[in-house]
């Protein structure tokens, strides 16, 4: 019993511990999200959740509120950063360590609120999660049993329930915002649907790959159009990670990787063949 | 050490379900109960509602309790049951805190003594301006309301008492113990 305890003590101190760097985002009509103040005037939370650029205010721990602006989302993670008063809050500790499946973690939403469950996969990009995320949790800590954060709640993932991005994903993110001094959003200017491999085509890949993603739309003037892309092409993986449908090209698409010239390796007229594109920037709203 | 002792609840519910009576509902369904100091259990307002309740000890005998007292805003219930040869629960003292582990045990959908674990979610009103609640991050269904909540020692926090947005929402002991009082029993 002890130990048990022990166990639940230390878990009421973890998500103590993490509360202190959680805020209250309020960025949409429906009720608010939750942030975390990752960097000293730099909060975190779900893109998904700041439905306006404008009139964002965020809460801090004692009802405080300050307004906040947007300095940079990446829709493809549902990340959103927004710059604040550094003394909205205490700043977060954060761990990059590997998450491992069956990992016991906590999220925590404004309030504070907390909810646990475990590590259930490790997506390509993502945590998934066995813990319910309440509604207003989104945006907020994922927290280890020592309540360092391991990585941000989403609700909004387009493929799965519960899940969280990478404490990792999330630190790129913020260091490329403090390189460049915004988030560039990354494109290729194609339109893409999912298509099916042949086997014969999947044999001359040497892929066990079973769909790609075929242009069905190109913009001229765009990164894809420059390399040559021409509609009909079927994009099977492009620098190097295997796009099985749309989603995937989109997520690939990272802010940190505009201006790199990646390889697209694509099949045209049943010719598997490698092509160097350029990623874009999206021009901005 | 393996993750299975460590994390071993079988202790405390071991005493959670033999304080843990069941109730004949209204319209035969059944909730749960917890044996209170002083001869009396507790319950929600919502399983009793006529004078007499019928009460399930854990050992299988059955008993007619009389309803000492009612508070239907409060969705709290006494009844009265002397000797019942069964030690009475454990309340705890201390405020509950956020994200530590607690247990319930009731009989949901007439099943006995089941036992589901989670962590507080949050304490505080539902509305502005309301009384306090226990909300939990623990399953529960219908024939867990009047059972109880309890921590890592096996003491009770609180009463379930009803499922709000997947969350648990319970009573909190001192809000029973309140009632219980004004009941004039006095809990010791």
């Amino acid at each position: 019993m002890e130990t048990l305890l022990a166990l639940s003590n230390e878990l009421a101190t973890a998500v103590e511990h993490a509360a202190r760097a959680v805020v209250g985002v309020d960025a949409r009509r429906r009720f608010g999200s939750t942030g975390v103040h990752w960097r000293p005037g730099l909060v975190v939370t779900a893109d998904h959740t700041v439905e306006a650029d404008e009139d964002i205010a965020v809460v801090a721990g004692d009802g405080r509120r300050v307004s906040a602006a947007v300095a940079g989302r990446d829709p493809a993670t549902d990340l959103a950063i927004l710059r604040v008063d550094a003394g909205v809050a205490p700043v977060a500790e954060i761990t990059t360590d590997a998450p491992r499946v069956g990992h016991l973690v906590l999220a925590v939403g404004r309030g504070p609120r907390a909810s646990w469950g475990v590590i259930s996969a490790l997506a390509e990009r993502m945590l998934l999660l066995d813990l319910t995320l309440y509604p207003g949790f989104s945006g907020g800590p994922l927290v280890d049993a020592r309540g360092r954060v391991v990585g941000i709640t989403t609700s909004g993932a387009e493929r799965h329930l519960q899940a969280a991005v990478p404490a990792a994903t999330v630190e790129r993110m913020v260091q490329e915002l403090e390189r460049r001094g915004r988030l560039p959003r990354a494109y290729l200017g194609v339109g893409t649907q999912q298509v099916r491999l042949t086997d014969e085509l999947r044999a001359r890949l040497r892929t066990d790959q079973r769909t790609a993603a075929i242009v069905v739309e190109v913009q001229p003037d765009g990164p894809a159009g420059r390399a040559g892309l021409v509609i009909g092409d079927v994009v099977v993986a492009l620098g190097g990670t295997a796009i099985t449908e749309p989603l995937d090209l989109r997520l690939s698409l990272r802010p940190e990787h505009v201006g790199e010239t990646v390889t697209a390796t694509i099949v045209r007229g049943g010719e598997p063949r490698d092509v160097p594109v350029t990623i874009g920037e999206r021009a901005r709203r | 050490m393996t993750p299975a002792a460590t994390l071993d609840l079988e202790p405390i519910v071991e005493r959670l379900r033999r304080v843990t009576v069941e109730i004949a509902g209204p319209h035969g369904g059944l909730g749960s109960g917890v044996l209170w100091p002083r001869g009396c259990v507790v319950t929600n307002a919502h399983v009793v509602r006529g004078a007499h309740a019928a009460v399930r000890l854990v050992d299988g005998t059955r008993r007619d309790a009389r309803v000492l007292a009612r508070d239907a805003e409060a969705d709290l219930a006494l009844l009265e049951l002397a000797g019942s040869g069964v030690a009475p629960a454990t309340l705890a003292t201390a405020p509950v805190r956020i994200g530590s582990l607690v247990v319930a045990v009731g009989h949901p959908f007439g099943l006995r003594g089941v036992l589901t674990a989670g962590i507080v979610h949050a304490v505080g009103p539902l509305v502005p301006g309301g009384a306090p609640w226990i909300q939990a991050d623990v399953r529960l269904a219908p024939g867990n309301s009047g059972g109880p909540l309890a921590d890592g020692a096996g003491a009770v926090v609180g009463l379930n008492a009803m499922i709000a947005g997947g969350l648990a929402l319970a009573v909190p002991v001192a809000r029973v113990q309140a009632f219980v009082r004004r009941a004039g029993v006095r809990a010791t």
